[in-house]
């Protein structure tokens, strides 16, 4: 029996399409459709129910020792704390240098850390981090039953997020791409920081899963539906919809986003799209700290590579099928494989119907993207088939998928007044 | 998604339980997907259909139709020639959707054996059909 999120009633009232997703029933679309979704969130906001993913609290004066041991990024970046203060995206390895879960770490003080994980990882991740603590000191506590978790994606974001906030201009002020400020629980020392316009206290997150421009809201689970209603009405006229995760798997593949189990499994994490999860020194050489997995790492000198695709037309293949050379010689398998709805080619190039520059009247069929896993370094451009059964669809390597994402525009340039002209963002 | 009650089934129609519908038309039989198979699949984003000219079987695969989900293999109600394709669908693949029983057909057939036909599902029996696997 598959387990529902506080918004389930919501989800059903509303006709969602109901898929069981690690244990949880979730909407896989509404009835607007996946691909209605999908261009809602690159057009205007799209909100998403995230509830069902993990989050865990590490607190203690081990907690940062613990952390910054297990989790791939150098934490001390997110220390002293600033206003606001600032989270960062890495991987938990074991040690063979396997991904156990990948996660966000939020440093709220030196000895208090949130860290988010995906749906039905809590107890394996929470395990992992007791069985390898370098020290005592640390405790870490499963908050996932006692929080709803909201995204809010798309260029319409913080002005449909304005009015809804107690006081907006504090929420936002200088909210870059991965800095978060308040907190979800009303005992803690930030959560005046941002509060919902009835004061429901908030943990803002200039974050999320599609590449697009957005935040993730963190509330007390009782809370969550009166928030998600708000947001949907205030969301009328402005284009916003619901969004399943049927968009919500779209977006992120051609935001080149990695599904953990999925995309990151089993395997060594090097030769990938995202080993800037890694410690890696000034010119990509070298870690510059210890951690969990290190050692693997150095040593998996014979590792495949994994690597971005984008097709020419909508069709796709299941995770699992086979990739081969033109001449039909066998390179690998394929990890993830969707159709970014947004996007097509004109004369060859990818094209957005975000980009500034696309044709007039551009409407996009959808493009196949994912990602492959294969022995030998392929070069953006290289042509590869993916097959399975009869079918046999060509595909080209690429350095990205989707262009034209906004994900790290400015917060000035997405507000009701725009303050400033877009450009983007240094990664934290 | 549709509730039984809410799902649209043609009493001039015939059904297979693979979710294609069958449309006599004189000498001809107009095949496409069921409002209960757009249902299911969500999004269609492609339509990969065969030449006109083929000669196919009944029950063979004469195309596949892809949607945000899956892709799904179609299987001809009855066996014959492939007379015309839905160039539209090239196109439109969100026909499919939006017209399933209409502007969202998919192949014009003449069949081999006109008797075929009468083997496949009415309305009532492939609702129940429906019932059964819901």
């Amino acid at each position: 029996m598959a387990r529902h999120t506080v918004l389930g009633q919501w989800h059903r009232r509303h006709g969602a399409n109901p898929a069981e997703f690690a244990g949880y029933e979730m909407p896989l679309w509404y009835p607007a459709g996946a691909r209605a979704e999908h261009l809602a969130v690159l057009a205007a906001v799209g909100v998403f129910d995230t509830s069902h993913m993990a989050v865990l609290r590490v607190s203690g004066p081990g907690a940062f020792g613990l952390l910054q041991h297990c989790h791939t990024r150098d934490l001390g970046a997110l220390l002293p704390v600033g206003d606001p203060p600032r989270c960062t995206y890495g991987v938990f390895l074991d040690a063979r240098g396997h991904v156990v879960d990948d996660a966000v770490v939020y440093g709220l003080s030196p000895d208090r850390f949130l860290v988010v994980v995906n749906a039905g990882m809590g107890p394996r991740v929470a395990a992992h981090l007791t069985a390898h603590a370098p020290g005592p000191g640390a405790v870490v506590e499963d908050l996932t039953d006692r929080l709803g978790k909201i995204d809010v994606q798309g260029p319409g974001a913080a002005r449909l997020l304005e009015p809804l906030l107690a006081d907006p201009d504090r929420a936002f002020r200088d909210l870059g791409w991965f800095r978060f400020r308040g907190h979800f629980d009303p005992r803690a020392p930030e959560a005046g920081q941002v509060q919902w316009r009835d004061g429901t206290p908030v943990l803002l997150s200039r974050t999320g899963y599609t590449g697009e421009f957005g935040f993730e809201l963190y509330v007390e689970a009782h809370r969550a539906p009166a928030i998600w209603a708000d947001l949907v009405e205030a969301g009328e006229g402005r284009g916003l919809l619901p969004c399943g995760l049927a968009a919500r798997d779209s977006l992120r593949t051609g935001a080149v986003l990695p599904l953990a189990h999925q995309d990151l499994g089993g395997r060594p994490f090097v030769r990938n799209p995202w080993t800037h999860a890694l410690p890696l020194g000034p010119g990509g050489t070298g870690y510059t700290k210890e951690f969990l997995g290190r050692a693997a790492l150095e040593a998996a000198e014979d590792a495949a590579w994994t690597l971005p695709f984008a097709g020419f037309d909508p069709r796709k293949v299941p995770s699992g099928a086979s990739v081969r050379s033109e001449s039909g010689r066998a390179l690998g398998t394929v990890l993830t494989c969707t159709t970014d709805m947004g996007i097509d080619r004109v004369e060859g190039r990818i094209v957005s119907v975000a980009s500034p520059d696309r044709p007039a009247g551009f409407t996009p069929r959808g493009l196949c993207c994912g990602f492959v896993r294969v022995d030998e370094p392929l070069p953006p451009g290289a042509r590869v088939e993916l097959c399975h059964g009869r079918r046999s669809i060509p595909v080209e390597i690429v350095s990205d998928i989707r262009p034209d994402r906004t994900a790290r525009l400015p917060i000035a340039a997405m507000r009701t007044r725009p303050s400033s002209a877009p450009s983007p963002e240094e990664p934290p | 998604m549709k509730t039984l009650d809410e799902l649209i089934l043609p009493d001039d129609l015939r059904y297979t339980r693979d979710h294609e519908w069958a449309r006599i038309e004189g000498d001809l039989v107009r095949v496409g997907i069921t409002d209960y198979a757009q249902d299911q699949l969500g999004d269609v984003v492609y339509v990969e259909l065969p030449e006109p000219g083929q000669t196919l079987g009944r029950g063979e695969e004469f195309g596949t139709v892809e949607s945000v989900k899956a892709v799904s293999e179609l299987y001809l109600p009855v066996g014959g020639e492939i007379v015309e394709v839905n160039a539209g669908l090239s196109d439109a693949p969100q026909l499919v959707n939006e017209s399933p029983y209409d502007r969202g057909w998919m192949v014009l057939v003449r069949p081999s054996d006109p008797a075929e036909i009468e083997g496949l599902l009415d309305a009532e029996a492939y609702r129940e059909h429906l019932e059964g696997i819901a």
